[in-house]
């Protein structure tokens, strides 16, 4: 299990070093570079010169690399000039609001989504899959910008018991305080993670409902909800798992437009109003914080894995 | 006394896609307490069918339209849902085919085992793995109070059957039903399993119903034999009556075709395929394969006649007609001096092939699986060699590397006189020409999307030979050869049954005019009756065209009927080698003597029995000295070195064989006489 551990991290540390020097190429390969990017069309050649010799862009492109991971290990991540605050200090002031975003909407799609799949596997074929299959790709077709506003319109104007606007507190404390400003978001983010997850459940509990062992398991005279949640459900949850981790990044998409719609100072919104104004440093860090959470999500999938499968964690720990 | 179980006028449909599949029909069967009823019958004949519907575990879509299942005196069809749930688990109990799937993967062995305990007799946590320790220990598990917090993937197929054994007896049912239990096992694993579930059937005083394809199976356990044809019951009576005097035609062809019937004569092969249960059917279902069929056959609904032995035909083969004794002479040997003649078509000296084990982590050094061990051996032109082991033995392997799939670690490979492994890319290439290879699977060895003409042209086209005109006649001259119409071209692999798929795959080894094939498990998967008409067509093609044949298999029976010459392995070992019916009837090697004694057959009688224990040990790091003296019953510290191949003509490798070489040949000539 530790041999396991360590392997799988050694892989995720190459992954993310590998993604730092994709991010600095990017970096380099900006029109018109860093300066002009920076100091704007009106900058005199004499300040761009002086812009790169500061930053140290005059020098071969491997010591910038060393000096950019230096500045990476400090937690430096450059600094935004339309921000005027430093992009690790904008960046921790919002990416704990928008974990919390997306932990309460990915909590939310499991506790909905499993149920829904179990329910579709076992009633297979009959309404109650087929109204779920509707309605799930209903929501999954539906543009999320367009699921927000008709959130809004329904449960703020037509029915009026939820504010259309996320809690704009400072602090996650401060959003956790206004339980009833997160629901909207939460559920606008959750509806089509749930159409998804579903999905997912449905498929692979109905090929585990027709395995071998689930036969046995009926053959000892269970009662069928014990087949179905005691033998079937965690042999049929595993591809969730792996799901989980890959949806991780992608929820940050979703977040891209939930926190623009209901105004939510998250890593969404800043991601989007730093895209509006190019402010390249902040798109960057936020990149490279998006690039680690994809590979640290997939590390933690990998790792529920092996505590959920046994199979899984022989492989690791034969020696 | 009041049968145990009794199935009246069963009827069961499964609803497909395509239409309504009458899996049942009709079938009606009684068990007493504690006796072994066999249900034999091929694939489609509805003998799973029956089992799952006696435990309410039919498929989606499947469903009891008629009839009664009366057990214990209560019509099952008629109890409550709940009721008929708790019988099922209490008084009853099922053991699939497939171990390997059967046992749920992420759930402890010893919560499986107890968890019937805990749902229906309400027992405590601690209380259920103590029980599951004593029922495991019973069903002959090592250490049993270790394996109960082991996952089913840590155990070997033939104890994950043990484990599926404990499971179902773990209430003290009444019935047992087996539903090929030990099919996918090999055949001293197979042997230690039906032993176990003859003792246990006595120390729990249950009834068993035991399902099988295998008439041998059956013939040695059970009480009473149920023949399932199409979804009916074609014939029931007491086992040794059955096998003495079947009456029903299809019986009759059934044993007929068995490879260990034959003794060096041509089986006899059921023409055609049966019937598709999802249509209509009118008359005795059997007519169209039938060679006794008469018009009236056809129309007439034939009821199962009869007292004790009960039949249903119309032209039963008489009683005093017997079938010939399975043990007939042959008229002339097998071994034609004529046909096997000439330099040698193979010839593999030395052969050596090591895996590397998958080291993980720091230990990359775990060492070699050693899958074929210094084998050497020779097929003369036109002969054919049998190589017969169990599962994990290096029989396959050695198969691969005889055709040039897989390159040997050591050693030579010597086809037609050039040694191939000295021969550069294009010229090995044109080698390939000269040995062919068949697999067990043919469909998953065809491209589902690729049509039967294009299957067949490919290899002309690989090896560039002749032009397309050439090529389609060369098609339709393989398509006669085989046996199959030449309107197969345009189909896909899908749409022809298993006898079919292997002339195709046939056919496609024989495209390139090679002299030698080697085949890998042709016949396993097929039912007796189609294996029978493939054993032929092979026998028939030999002649004609003068083939050599290495025939891999683990059923001792096909190999024999197939070859003239036999090589037996063991963990990568050539053990033993020499004439057919030499290494069958006079086995030098304690293995090979074991592996005989553990093939069940038609005639059970009463024979002295090396019976070998325990399991085949791992091909990483093998024993040293003799591979078999960890399980061999003879063994001595002598057995420590390992023991070289030699004979004459029937060689063997062993300190202590069993007979001297001129004995066997003696018994043997004996046996002809």
């Amino acid at each position: 299990m530790v041999r396991y551990l360590i392997t799988r991290v050694g892989q995720a540390l190459i992954v993310v070093i590998l993604v730092t020097v994709i991010a600095f190429l990017i970096l380099h390969l900006l029109p018109g570079g860093a300066a002009r990017a920076t100091l704007g069309k009106d900058a005199t050649l004499a300040q761009l010169a002086q812009f790169n010799h500061d930053m140290g862009y005059d020098k071969p492109w491997i010591q910038q690399y060393l000096m950019f991971l230096q500045r990476l290990l400090h937690g430096d991540l450059g600094y935004s000039y339309q921000l005027n605050q430093s992009v690790i200090e904008a960046i921790t002031q919002r990416l704990p609001k928008t974990i919390v975003l997306s932990l309460l909407s990915t909590l939310l799609a499991i506790v909905v989504a499993i149920p829904l799949g179990v329910i579709q596997a076992v009633r297979r074929n009959r309404w109650a899959d087929y109204t779920i299959t509707s309605l799930s790709l209903l929501a999954y077709a539906t543009p999320i910008f367009f699921m927000g506003l008709l959130m809004i319109i329904l449960f703020s104007q037509v029915w009026p018991i939820l504010p259309p606007e996320a809690p704009q507190g400072f602090t996650v404390a401060e959003v956790l305080a206004d339980p009833a400003g997160l629901v909207l978001p939460t559920v606008t983010l959750a509806i089509v993670t749930v159409a998804v997850y579903s999905r997912y459940v449905r498929s692979s509990m109905v090929d585990n409902l027709n395995e071998n062992y689930v036969r046995t398991a009926r053959s000892k005279g269970l009662p069928e909800w014990r087949v179905v949640l005691v033998h079937t459900l965690r042999n049929g949850l595993f591809p969730i798992i792996g799901l989980l981790g890959m949806y991780l990044p992608a929820l940050f998409s979703g977040a891209l437009v939930v926190e623009s719609l209901f105004n939510f100072p998250g890593m969404g919104q800043l991601f989007w109003q730093a895209a509006l104004k190019r402010d390249y440093p902040v798109l960057l860090g936020v990149t490279l914080i998006i690039s680690i959470a994809t590979v640290v999500g997939s590390l933690i999938a990998d790792l529920l894995y092996a505590a959920a499968d046994p199979r899984v964690r022989l492989r690791g720990s034969a020696s | 006394m009041e049968p145990l179980l009794e199935l009246r006028d069963l009827d069961t449909d499964i609803a497909q896609r395509r239409g309504t599949v009458h899996a049942l029909d009709g079938v009606s069967l009684r068990v007493m307490p504690g006796e072994t009823l066999g249900i034999v019958g091929e694939s489609g004949s509805g003998k799973t069918m029956t089992a799952l519907s006696i435990m309410g575990l039919l498929p989606p879509g499947g469903q009891v339209s008629g009839g009664e299942i009366v057990f214990e005196g209560r019509d099952l069809r008629s109890l409550p849902a709940d009721e008929v749930r708790r019988t099922r688990g209490v008084r009853m109990g099922m053991v699939f085919q497939d171990p390997l799937t059967s046992l749920n993967p992420t759930m402890r062995i010893g919560v499986q085992v107890a968890e019937p305990l805990r749902v229906h007799e309400k027992v405590g946590k601690a209380e259920a793995r103590t029980r599951a320790v004593e029922i495991l220990r019973r069903v002959g598990m090592p250490r049993p109070d270790k394996i109960v917090d082991n996952y089913p993937h840590e155990l070997s197929g033939g104890m994950r059957q043990r484990v599926a054994i404990a499971m179902a007896l773990v209430c003290s049912p009444k019935l047992l039903i087996a539903d090929e239990p030990t099919t996918a096992l090999d055949v001293t694993t197979q042997r230690q399993i039906l032993e176990l579930i003859d003792d246990l059937r006595e120390e729990f005083s249950m009834a068993v119903i035991l399902v099988t394809h295998d008439l041998g199976v059956i013939a040695g356990r059970a009480d009473r034999v149920a023949v399932m044809y199409a979804g009916r019951v074609v014939e029931t009576s007491a086992t040794a009556a059955l096998f003495r005097t079947p009456r029903h035609r299809y019986t009759e062809a059934l044993l007929e075709a068995l490879p260990e019937a034959a003794d060096g004569e041509r089986l006899y092969s059921i023409p055609g395929l049966p019937p598709d249960l999802s249509r209509p059917l009118t008359g005795c279902r059997f007519a169209e394969r039938c060679r006794h069929v008469t018009d009236e056959c056809r129309v007439t609904d034939i009821p199962l006649t009869g007292d004790a032995h009960q039949f249903a035909c119309l032209h039963p083969v008489s009683p005093t007609d017997q079938i010939p004794s399975p043990v007939r002479v042959s008229s002339a040997p097998v071994v034609d001096a004529a046909r096997v003649a000439g330099s040698p078509v193979l010839s593999v000296r030395n052969l050596v092939k090591n895996y590397a084990s998958h080291g993980r982590g720091l230990r990359r050094d775990a060492g070699q699986v050693s899958a074929v061990a210094d084998v050497s051996f020779e097929v003369a032109a036109g002969e054919t060699f049998g190589l017969v082991g169990e599962s994990g033995c290096g029989k396959s392997t050695l198969g691969r590397l005889a055709v040039g799939l897989e390159r040997p670690s050591d050693g030579q490979i010597v086809l037609d006189g050039t040694d191939i492994g000295a021969l550069s890319g294009r010229e090995r290439r044109r080698m390939h020409r000269e040995v062919q290879l068949m697999f067990q699977d043919s469909y998953a060895a065809m491209n589902p999307r690729m049509r039967v003409d294009s299957i067949l042209a490919e290899p002309l086209e690989i090896q560039k030979a002749g032009d397309g005109a050439a090529r389609r006649a060369r098609i339709n001259t393989l398509l006669d050869q085989v046996g199959l119409s030449r309107r197969v071209l345009e189909r896909y692999p899908h749409e022809f049954s298993g006898g079919q798929l292997q002339r195709i795959g046939l056919a496609r080894s024989l495209a390139l005019q090679p002299r030698l094939i080697v085949g890998d498990e042709p016949v396993s998967a097929l039912d007796v009756s189609i294996q029978a008409q493939v054993l032929n067509l092979m026998r028939d093609l030999q002649q004609e065209l003068g083939l050599a044949y290495v025939f891999i298999s683990h059923d001792l029976s096909v190999v024999d009927y197939m070859a003239d010459r036999i090589g037996v392995m063991y963990l990568g070992k050539l053990v033993e080698v020499g004439p057919a019916r030499e290494v069958v009837r006079a086995a030098r090697h304690p293995y090979t003597q074991a592996l005989i004694d553990a093939v069940p057959s038609i005639n059970e009688v009463s024979r002295e029995r090396i019976a070998i224990e325990g399991e085949l040990p791992s091909a990483l790091n093998p024993p040293t000295g003799c591979r078999f003296r960890t399980r061999c019953p003879l063994a001595t510290s002598r057995c420590e070195t390992e023991p070289p191949l030699a004979g004459d003509r029937h060689q063997v490798a062993c300190h202590f064989p069993l007979r001297p070489e001129s004995s066997a040949a003696a018994v043997q000539a004996g046996a002809v006489q």
